[in-house]
């Protein structure tokens, strides 16, 4: 259940932005989420859905951007992205480095101003 | 007239972005003091406050140790802690799975971080959470108990990641449990291949030598104002 607090935080973030722009609406809004994050999709948009309840946000759809794991692999020198490993994809041996895939940000918001 | 539009605004910032920056005002005022923080993490009952007991032992007064307890509820670790006569600060989360940078900036608020060296924080038992939330720490340092089970790494990946220091508790209990250390340790290095990697275990005092002389260096490394930026 930690999606909770991140749907909170990415709600309070959007809606500092809407006020800025003095928008009427917030009609969609796109989030970049690592795979090794461990967030759930359908709980993130569901709480994020109900926590923005009668704001004017209300609606709006939540984008979720899933950002692979690169994986870069000691012995035949393939990289490839994936939603994790543990062995190189193309050669099976595990002398492989696992890189990025943390991600846990707020793309952009649409807004109706 | 109403005139209406439709604008895109273009963010890219951290949803973490206000943790993040509370965090950052911990370091800066950690390191204003010199002050060496470990931010402990683990699963419930690896052998964090064992270990915090071992390394208050083991640098007696002249370690200048504080701890922050962090608990769900109870302040059971903090009396623990408290009985080896240093300064400790019990935070209950409550419904939260982990400790907020906000809850240890009102924690070091009652604290003399004058007489300080060492900064403890042991994080609410829990390998998903903390994992995520920065607490201005030096050091991330993730215990695995050789009775948790050797796939942990596989299932947790962002907490080995994450992490500076691994360390293998319990190991006294190997010869009774199915728990290969060698893939765990092969598992860690893939996600983060800086890691470092200790055995230890804490009751028998087997292989705290290594460890304790690792915490020491860093502290030393931190009192000269060299410590990671």
């Amino acid at each position: 259940m930690h999606e909770l607090g991140i749907a909170g935080e990415i709600l309070s973030v959007i809606l500092t932005e809407a006020a800025r722009h003095e928008a009427k609406k917030v009609t969609e809004v796109t989030v970049r989420v690592g795979v090794l994050r461990g967030i759930v999709t359908e709980n993130l948009r569901f709480l994020f859905g109900n926590l923005a309840g009668d704001t004017i946000a209300s609606g709006a759809p939540l984008v979720v951007e899933e950002e692979p794991v690169v994986i870069e692999c000691g012995k035949c020198g393939e990289s490839e992205t994936a939603a994790m490993a543990w062995e190189c994809p193309s050669c099976k041996c595990p002398d492989i480095a696992v890189r990025g895939g943390d991600s846990l940000s707020i793309v952009s918001v649409e807004l109706d101003v | 007239m109403i005139s209406c539009a439709e604008m895109k605004v273009p963010l890219d910032r951290s949803i973490q972005q206000s943790a993040e920056d509370t965090a950052r005002a911990i370091r800066g005022l950690l390191a204003a003091r010199k002050i060496l923080s470990i931010n402990l993490i683990s699963s419930p009952g690896s052998g964090k406050t064992t270990l915090v007991e071992k390394m208050i032992e083991s640098f007696g007064e002249t370690g200048r140790i504080a701890v922050v307890e962090g608990d769900i509820e109870t302040d059971i670790d903090a009396q623990r802690i408290r009985k080896h006569g240093v300064q400790v600060c019990q935070i209950n989360t409550r419904s939260s799975c982990h400790i907020q940078p906000a809850q240890l900036v009102r924690a070091l608020e009652g604290m003399d971080l004058d007489a300080v060296d060492v900064l403890i924080v042991e994080n609410v038992g829990n390998l998903v959470c903390p994992a995520e939330v920065p607490l201005g720490e030096d050091v991330r340092v993730v215990l695995l108990s050789v009775t948790e089970g050797d796939e942990k790494p596989l299932k947790y990946p962002l907490v080995f990641k994450t992490s500076d220091i691994l360390i293998i508790t319990k190991t006294d209990l190997l010869p009774y449990v199915a728990f290969d250390t060698e893939a765990v340790r092969r598992a860690a290095r893939t996600v983060n291949p800086g890691i470092e990697i200790f055995e230890v275990s804490a009751t028998r005092g087997d292989g705290l030598e290594p460890l304790l002389s690792k915490i020491e260096a860093l502290r030393a490394e931190k009192a000269r104002g060299k410590g990671r930026a």
